[in-house]
């Protein structure tokens, strides 16, 4: 941050009375914005173009340490040999063999299980098998209880051993705005209305399940994104693999990004329009494709594409990055294309006032043609939904097929998301939405800076709340799992296949609910398995993103 | 964790060749079963580079071109489950640079284990002597010449036909081919 530019919790605080606080402690942080500026001074000033940016825009990828690259593929390597070794034995009977075969009668048939598919659930994933879908017994705030699990035979079967590890401090929910309590206004209102409403709806939005609670949420959710109109759906994931096929179908073109979430390419693949892939956030690749997509048109007929969709997400769970919305409308607008924004982790979490990506960088709601986000994230509740302009959201009524085959949402959940949204807007008579979004932003900053200050390779935004830290190894992927649940703090790790194979990662997901003192003791923790483990190998040479050379090729599936 | 739920590639085994530090890991890991050879005091430097040729190459061919499929489930239903790793490698495309480097390191190999399995001084100090006879013939073509014609036929039958068995899988042509039927299924 330069000194003296704006930004969302940088800027000087005016108390009361109109003076400014200089350097002062405050909620716990110094604010200090030339302190900042010499931590972070790596600026990109290829992104102050033009004035596009009213911000600076800091995302950094460190590049992987050779040596870290070359010792995980040892590591990969090792545990491949190990894993043919291990079916080796388990195929004479040796070992005992847990996993699913079929019986000795039905040998000579042609095989039901693919068993080479399975090589590395059985010989990497059951090892550390124990650091997912650990079972929790308490509303997952910012502390959650964990059942203890305990296995006998490496992780094939758990057993309880009745023990609860209480207050595991929660760095692994999406609870970015804090809602996910079982106590407050949210909650007194989700259960009146479930006492008014009952639990479900039983019929899909076009057949009798549309209450009038859900056209009460919808015309809350359009003034609160800015839009003319908009639709919620019961399930996040469905909205985007069910509404994609019902605007872009064959002969289309959809522009889809290189990290896009499942949900997207599912539904970039049931619709049938052509899909390319250009290179994560890289302007210059999404041009180039649009120039050669415009100019070539389809292939072989050589007409003119029927729509060009173009599909990014706000936050990028994964990496941590923001998408560049204001240089992707100008592409958008200079090309004539549409564009499709998935706002699943920054809405509510991004923008003085939590209402997205597009709030964080001051644009116009109107240049987002489609504006798709979910409630699970910061709302606390469960769904998702589109907002756009009344005639697209008219179609959608009718034509998508969420509406037309899925239920609707259920009516505590719409209440806890008129309340949770209500409460962000300030609609409620109180600052506690203000007060939540600015302590989520000064979580994000606070414990980004320290986390680089030690060391970490850490990916992404600076202002993006969910922090991916870099293990590389595998091993280190179960151990860091371990060691941090052993010090009472539940993080979420995540490797190959889930991402590319030297870059397993642990992933923080921060809330507002997260107080400075957790904070520290999380940051301490960390600190000491960092050291425990090796994991500090920030050589703090970034490479800013646009540098990542996008002319090497990659090749795409085609579709026969 | 399941295939492409943080990125959007279908089959991640198309990329794996081409990340950072594959090719420079492969070079170490080949340096390394060289090496251990080496020291086993039974083989002596002729007989070293062509284990480590046959080996190396056995193992190319194992893993690139018998195992078939993926070892992780994909979202495509499995349409690379008759692939072998080496058809699977950047979706078909011919020629690309991961090809053409798994093309060329097995021939390097096979050529430097050929230069060195011939009967020519295998120490320092036998070099030196051999260079100071060879200075009296005032004829330095002769000395190449001296060199490549004392190639040990056994060990070159050996390294070139190992060397076939996984560069003739290679060529373009025999993409997707099974002869008689071999690990079609």
């Amino acid at each position: 941050m330069r000194p003296g530019s704006e930004g969302c919790c940088c800027r000087r605080p005016m108390r009361a009375n109109g003076c400014v606080a200089n350097g002062e402690v405050l909620n716990g942080y110094v604010r200090n914005s030339a302190a900042a500026a010499a931590a972070a001074g790596q600026i990109h000033h290829i992104t102050e173009n033009g004035g596009l940016y009213k911000r600076p825009f800091n995302e950094a990828f460190e590049e992987t340490p050779m040596l870290v690259a070359v010792l995980t593929y040892v590591g990969y390597g090792v545990l491949t040999l190990f894993g043919y070794l291990r079916d080796f034995l388990r195929h004479w009977r040796i070992e005992k063999c847990h996993h699913a075969t079929e019986r000795e009668e039905q040998k000579d048939f042609v095989s039901l299980y693919q068993d080479f598919e399975n090589f590395y659930t059985r010989n990497l994933y059951m090892r550390i098998r124990d650091n997912w879908n650990r079972p929790i017994c308490s509303v997952p705030g910012a502390k959650v209880d964990i059942m203890e699990r305990q296995s006998h035979d490496y992780n094939w079967s758990f057993k309880y051993t009745g023990n609860i590890i209480k207050g595991v401090i929660n760095m692994g929910s999406y609870n970015y705005l804090g809602f996910a309590q079982n106590t407050g206004s949210c909650q007194e209102a989700a259960a009146k209305v479930l006492k008014e409403y009952g639990a479900g709806v039983c019929s899909t939005r076009q057949e009798i399940g549309n209450l009038d609670k859900h056209e009460e949420l919808e015309k809350l959710l359009a003034t609160f994104l800015g839009v003319e109109a908009s639709m919620a759906y019961g399930m996040g994931f469905a909205t985007n693999s069910m509404n994609i096929p019902a605007l872009v179908g064959k002969g289309c073109l959809i522009l889809s990004d290189e990290l896009n979430h499942a949900s997207l390419v599912l539904g970039a693949r049931l619709s049938g329009a052509t899909i390319r892939i250009f290179k994560h956030n890289n302007m210059q690749s999404l041009e180039k494709l649009l120039k050669d997509a415009i100019v070539y048109g389809q292939p072989r007929t050589r007409r003119p594409w029927k729509k060009i969709l173009i599909l990014v997400e706000g936050i990028y769970s994964m990496e941590g990055s923001i998408v560049r919305l204001p240089e992707v409308i100008a592409l958008k607008t200079k090309y004539k294309a549409y564009l499709y924004l998935d706002e699943a982790h920054s809405i509510g979490a991004l923008g003085p006032t939590g209402r997205g990506v597009v709030d964080y960088f001051g644009l116009n709601p109107e240049d987002v043609d489609i504006m798709m986000g979910t409630f699970t994230k910061s709302f606390g509740a469960a769904g998702g939904y589109i907002g756009g302009k009344k005639e697209l959201i008219d179609y959608l009524r009718t034509h998508s097929h969420s509406a037309v085959y899925a239920t609707s949402l259920s009516p505590p959940v719409v209440e806890q998301i008129i309340t949770s949204m209500k409460c962000i807007m300030g609609l409620d008579g109180t600052s506690l939405g203000k007060e939540r979004i600015q302590q989520l932003a000064e979580n994000t900053r606070y414990f980004r800076r320290r986390l680089k200050e030690m060391g970490f390779i850490i990916y992404g935004n600076e202002d993006s709340p969910v922090v991916p830290l870099m293990l590389y190894m595998p091993a280190k992927i179960g151990a860091f799992g371990r060691e941090m649940l052993k010090r009472n703090i539940g993080v979420v790790v995540v490797g190959f296949p889930a991402t590319p194979i030297i870059e397993s990662r642990a992933r923080f997901c921060l809330s507002a609910a997260h107080t400075k003192e957790i904070l520290d003791t999380t940051l301490k923790e960390i600190d000491e398995v960092g050291d425990l483990l090796q994991l500090k190998y920030s050589r703090h040479r970034l490479v800013p993103l646009l540098d990542r050379p996008f002319d090497e090729t990659t090749y795409e599936e085609t579709e026969d | 964790m399941n295939v492409g739920v943080a990125h959007s590639e279908v089959n991640p085994n198309t990329r794996v060749m081409n990340s950072r530090g594959m090719w420079l890991t492969y070079a170490l890991g080949v340096g390394l079963l060289h090496i251990v050879l080496l020291s086993i005091p039974f083989f002596s430097v002729p007989v070293a580079w062509t284990l480590t040729n046959i080996i190396h190459n056995l193992g190319m061919y194992v893993f690139l071109h018998a195992v078939k499929g993926t070892p992780f489930e994909t979202p495509d239903q499995g349409k690379a489950r008759l692939l072998t790793h080496w058809e699977q490698l950047d979706y078909g495309v011919q020629f690309t640079s991961s090809r053409k480097f798994f093309t060329i390191s097995p021939i390097i190999l096979v050529a430097s284990g050929v230069l060195n399995s011939s009967k020519r001084p295998s120490t320092m100090h036998q070099l030196v002597l051999e260079q100071r006879r060879m200075k009296n013939t005032k004829d330095t073509r002769y000395f190449l010449a001296s060199f490549y014609t004392k190639y040990d036929p056994t060990h070159f039958i050996l390294n070139t036909a190992s060397l076939l068995s996984v560069l003739i899988p290679k060529m373009p042509q025999l993409h997707g081919v099974r002869i008689f039927g071999i690990n079609k299924y």
